[in-house]
Formats: structure tokens, C-alpha cells, sequence
């Protein structure tokens, strides 16, 4: 049996459904006490979920256990002491990450040759996959076999959501400051979100192949596109408890053996 | 601080080398157009610019901005008063506080402004001075101030040589005994120079992945050993990532390794191979990054390649490999 391998057989209906949960666990993560970035690795032609991620830097004291590195770790997990084995595996997934990746993890994910990157907002201070630096389409970055090559990162699923999760992180640590400001509903901006220059990341054409022909208009006026245009309050403003169990039971239903035997 | 003279260390300032062994790694790019911050100016009759240079005398040492490389006063366009640069506005940033600090004086100014825009730091050659005070606002040529960022470098060149020779050993011996990536760094805690973490590259042991670069790998280790620390209740609560750390390295670090270098907020790298095609430091390797000297990201750290030749037996590497 083989799976249709196209690239733009993947919707905006099943980004949302990938997306959705990274968003979930960010909030997770948000409620926590972390700061609200969480990704989710996809295997891409099983379309099952393989690994979730969320931020660890307070509680590991490294500043480097960043959500994709927290996901790129339970995949090693699936592959003691097959550092091959885990490199191909890696190929074969897709990237559904709620913040740009920042430059180090931007390395990371090319080195080990990531099939593909969605995220949701853009990353001003950090964001090495077209922000700050284009780590993703760079040439100094080498995949694990020395091969330089370019990846594919898209932005703007759930991107409103994205953005209300950090300043939903920002108005709390506000106020375990020694000086909390008094109104802080004043300062939680709900209604406005900065444009998105598509440019930065991605050219006309694959914006219409990622998207469709009818949000072409949006690559010119920097706004979301249509499915992602209306902010889904209920699912940011909803608590996960069991999100961890989940996503579990979720990576458990891989079998890597099980699919091998499909695919022959 | 001391005076350059004084420096017991031989620094060339035009190539920006010290001791003939460790050369200082910049971004190069840029050079040539400022950073710029804004000031807060008045203007005033002439008559009244003792005035005004009292007050600056009073304020200058609180200010966070070095104001030392402007001139402070210019003629205005009618060439009938004075314009001065009082205070930057990182010092004071509402219009309110400056009016309070000026009302404190018995100063007669007009045109309180904070629209003018000044280099932060005074440019590295003459002739760019003379371009900048055009663009900008006049200055004042006190020499390159990379000058005296050399001249304020700590070094003890005995302890340099030393990790380096560890390193660069036990990189040999990781090449005889066939690993792939010789690769090793050496991870120096500021609050204790015997605390030494050394970290191999990763990648071709067992259980190893192809992210297991030795950088990655000492940044782990020490957050380890801090945890354990932590458990133990011998926690310094100075301890935080790497703060202020210096890293020796074999090989020029790539992306990934100089950000997380960024991340775990190190004070210094001296790495001896350069990487051409890989290196993320050197503003001729790679695409040219200089991760440790960018602007936007919210961390810097100095950088130093070690040109003598004392390090030899590090092995050379294909030019594809990440390090």
C-alpha cells in the first residue's frame, strides 16, 4: 500500500487538527509555569502523531531545552543505540512547532533533515526560520550526511492564537513582579495583532500551494488567511489537564514495525 | 583598567591581535554605519553655556551613555544660539523628569527635544568621523574605540595554552581511536577556573544522535552537574546556565552551537580550526553569521581564534561537518 506522496496533499483542516494540539499543549505549558511555545513532530506518511514537545529551560536549568529539542529527545528514545535508524526516522516527520523555531533549534531541526516546518507566530527576538536569520534555506547549515539543502517552513496557523498565548505569558509574569502594574486588562491587548510580511519566509507560489489560490490576496496584504482569520478564544482560553496522558496515548498508536510491514 | 601603555600584554591594535596568538573575532559587516541612540537637546543663549556646562559636568557621570566621542554644543542654523546635548534618554526618558532636572538649574532654555539621533560609539577611523558628525551630530576623534575594548581584555595566555593543549590532545587521541568527529571543548566556571567541564563530541557513540555535537554536550553536562547540586542543597546561587563562562574549542562552531552559546549566556569562545563552510563566528565562514556579535539576539559573547601554530595536531575535519 502506498500513501498518496504528495506535498500539498495536506489541508488547512488537517493543520488545524496538528496545530491544535501544539497550541493545547503550549497552553498547558502556560498554566504551568513554562513559557507557552509546544511543538508536535508528525509522522508524515502514516499521519500519526510521533513526538510533543514543550518548553523545560526553567525546570532543566539549560537554556537550550527548547520545545523541539524536548520532542526531538522522545524520538531518540524510540531508537536506542540506532543513530541511523534515528536520522531517517527524523526525515520522514513534519514539524508542527506554535512559535518560530529560534536559530538554535532552526539548526537543529535542518541538521537531522526535518521534512517540512509549520508554525504558528513569527519570533522577532530569536526566530531562525526567516525572522532574524534564514537558518532553514542558509548554506552553512548542513543536514547529518554534509548535504547543503534547503527546508520548507511555513508560518501562520493559529498565529493569533500563538501571539495571545505569549502575552498571555507576559501579563502573568507582570504579576509576580515587585511592582505589578494595577490594570492589567489595560495592557492584554486582545484585538490587535501585527501584520505578517509572508515574504520573509516564503514566496507567492508556495503560499498559494501551502494555502490555495483563494488567500493569495493575503500574501500581498500581510494579514492571516481565512481559515485562521477569526481567533478561536475557546481553544486558548480552555485548560488541558490531560493534555500529557493524551498525547501519550496518541504517540503510543505509532509503531514504526507495524508501518514498515504496510508499506512492504 | 589600565593604561595601554601599561598593558603587559602586546596587543597590535591595527589587526587586532594580542600577544601574536589570539585574534579578535568581529562582524565585520556594518562597520561603516552607526548604531544610534537618541539625546535629549535644549537651546540656549551663548551667554549662558557656563551654565550649561556645569550641568553637564554634574550629569555625565550617571548617565548609562557615554557621551564622551560628541561635541556637545553646536550653533544653530541662524548661527544666534546654541543647541546642546544635555542628557541621553536611556538616563531619563520622560519629557517631565528632564524638565524637573532643568528646573533644578537656573538654565533659560528653549526647544526641549528628544529627536536627535547620535552614534552610540565614536567610529574606528578619522575619516568616518568626519562623514558621521555630516549625518549625524558633530564628534570628536578619541582614537578606534575597539582600542580600548582590547586594551580591557583579561587574558592569562599560560592557562589559555594549557586548556588548549588538553583539548587538542584528547582531540588526537579521539581521531586514533576512530572517531569521526574529533571535536572537543572545554567549559571554564568563572567562580572557579579548577572546575573544568570537557565535553566530546557525541556523535558516533552508541547511543549517540547526530545533535550530539560537543558543545551541546558540555552545555548538558554542566546543567547536570547544577541539578545534582541543587538536590545536594549545595546550590551557589550564583549559578545560572553559563553565565559568564569561557569555552575552549577545537573547531569554529556552527549555528546551532554558537545560538545555544547565546542561549546558555557565556561570557567567551577561543576556538583554534576554523570552519570555512560551516562556521557560524568568523565573518568570512559560512554565511558570514557572527552569532555572537548580533545585534537583535539579547546576548552577546567575545570571540577569539587562536592563530599559532602550538595546536597543529588537531585533526582537520571534512569541510561539510557541523561542529
Amino acid at each position: 500500500m502506498t500513501l498518496p506522496d504528495n506535498e500539498n496533499d495536506n489541508n488547512v483542516a488537517s493543520h488545524k487538527m496538528y496545530m491544535g494540539w501544539a497550541i493545547k499543549l503550549a497552553k498547558y505549558a502556560l498554566d504551568h509555569g513554562e513559557t507557552p511555545v509546544a511543538c508536535i513532530f508528525v509522522h508524515y506518511k502514516s499521519k500519526q502523531i510521533v513526538a510533543y514537545g514543550m518548553n523545560d529551560t526553567n525546570n532543566s536549568l539549560t537554556g537550550i531545552a527548547h520545545a523541539e529539542f524536548m520532542a526531538i529527545e522522545q524520538i531518540k528514545s524510540r531508537f536506542p543505540n540506532d543513530p541511523i535508524g534515528f536520522n531517517q526516522f527524523c526525515s520522514d516527520c513534519i514539524v508542527y512547532v506554535t512559535v518560530e523555531p529560534c536559530i538554535m533549534c532552526a539548526s537543529a531541526l535542518k541538521q537531522l533533515n526535518f521534512k517540512k516546518i509549520y508554525f504558528g507566530c513569527g519570533n522577532d527576538r530569536f526566530g531562525g526560520n526567516g525572522t532574524v536569520l534564514s537558518i532553514n534555506q542558509d548554506k552553512s547549515t548542513v543536514n547529518y550526511n554534509g548535504v547543503v539543502y534547503k527546508q520548507k517552513s511555513i508560518p501562520g496557523l493559529y498565529r493569533r492564537e500563538a501571539i495571545m498565548l505569549l502575552r498571555y505569558f507576559y501579563v502573568k509574569e507582570n504579576k509576580r513582579s515587585p511592582n505589578p502594574r494595577i490594570k492589567l486588562d489595560r495592557n492584554l491587548d486582545k484585538d490587535n495583532f501585527p501584520q505578517i510580511n509572508w515574504s520573509h519566509y516564503m514566496n507567492n507560489n508556495l503560499f498559494g500551494q501551502e494555502f490555495g489560490l483563494h488567500n493569495l490576496s493575503h500574501f500581498q496584504t500581510m494579514d492571516d488567511i481565512e481559515e485562521f482569520s477569526t481567533i478561536d478564544w475557546n481553544l486558548i482560553d480552555s485548560t488541558y489537564d490531560n493534555i500529557l496522558n493524551d498525547l501519550q496515548l496518541e504517540t503510543k498508536h505509532f509503531k514504526l514495525n507495524e508501518y514498515k510491514r504496510l508499506k512492504v | 583598567m589600565v593604561k595601554k601603555e601599561c598593558n603587559p600584554l602586546h596587543i597590535d591594535y591595527k589587526k587586532c591581535i594580542i600577544e601574536d596568538k589570539l585574534l579578535q573575532v568581529k562582524h565585520s559587516l556594518n562597520n561603516n554605519v552607526p548604531d544610534l541612540t537618541t539625546v535629549w537637546t535644549i537651546e540656549i543663549d551663548p551667554r549662558d553655556s557656563k551654565k550649561v556646562i556645569d550641568f553637564i559636568r554634574s550629569t555625565q557621570d550617571k548617565d548609562p551613555i557615554s557621551l564622551q566621542h560628541i561635541k556637545r554644543i553646536k550653533k544653530t542654523e541662524d548661527l544666534k544660539r546654541l543647541k546642546v546635548v544635555i542628557i541621553s534618554t536611556t538616563y531619563i526618558g520622560k519629557e517631565a523628569d528632564v524638565i524637573d532636572l532643568l528646573n533644578a538649574t537656573n538654565i533659560k532654555y528653549e526647544l526641549l527635544s528628544n529627536e536627535t539621533q547620535i552614534p552610540l560609539i565614536g567610529p574606528s577611523t578619522k575619516e568616518l568621523v568626519n562623514q558621521w558628525s555630516k549625518d549625524y551630530w558633530p564628534l570628536t576623534w578619541n582614537g578606534n574605540p575597539n582600542d580600548q575594548i582590547l586594551n580591557d581584555y583579561v587574558f592569562d595566555m599560560e592557562f589559555i595554552k594549557k586548556i588548549l593543549t588538553t583539548i587538542s590532545n584528547i582531540s588526537e587521541k579521539e581521531l586514533t581511536k576512530g572517531n569521526k568527529y574529533p571535536i572537543v571543548s572545554a567549559f571554564v566556571d568563572p567562580l572557579n577556573k579548577d572546575l573544568i567541564t570537557i565535553a566530546v563530541d557525541e556523535r558516533n557513540i552508541k547511543d549517540g544522535c547526530s545533535l550530539d555535537h560537543s558543545i551541546i554536550c558540555g552545555i548538558k553536562s554542566i546543567a547536570k552537574l547544577q541539578r545534582e547540586m541543587l538536590t545536594n542543597d549545595k546550590m551557589n546561587m550564583t549559578s545560572y546556565l553559563c553565565l559568564n563562562y569561557d569555552i575552549y574549542t577545537t573547531h569554529e562552531p556552527c549555528s546551532m552551537c554558537s545560538m545555544a552559546l547565546v542561549h546558555s549566556r557565556i561570557k567567551r569562545c577561543i576556538f583554534v580550526r576554523p570552519m570555512q563552510m560551516t562556521g557560524a563566528l568568523l565573518p568570512d565562514s559560512g554565511d558570514g553569521y557572527s552569532m555572537h556579535n548580533n545585534k537583535i539576539l539579547n546576548s552577546q559573547y567575545e570571540v577569539f581564534e587562536w592563530l599559532g601554530n602550538e595546536f597543529d595536531n588537531i585533526p582537520i575535519l571534512c569541510n561539510n561537518i557541523c561542529c
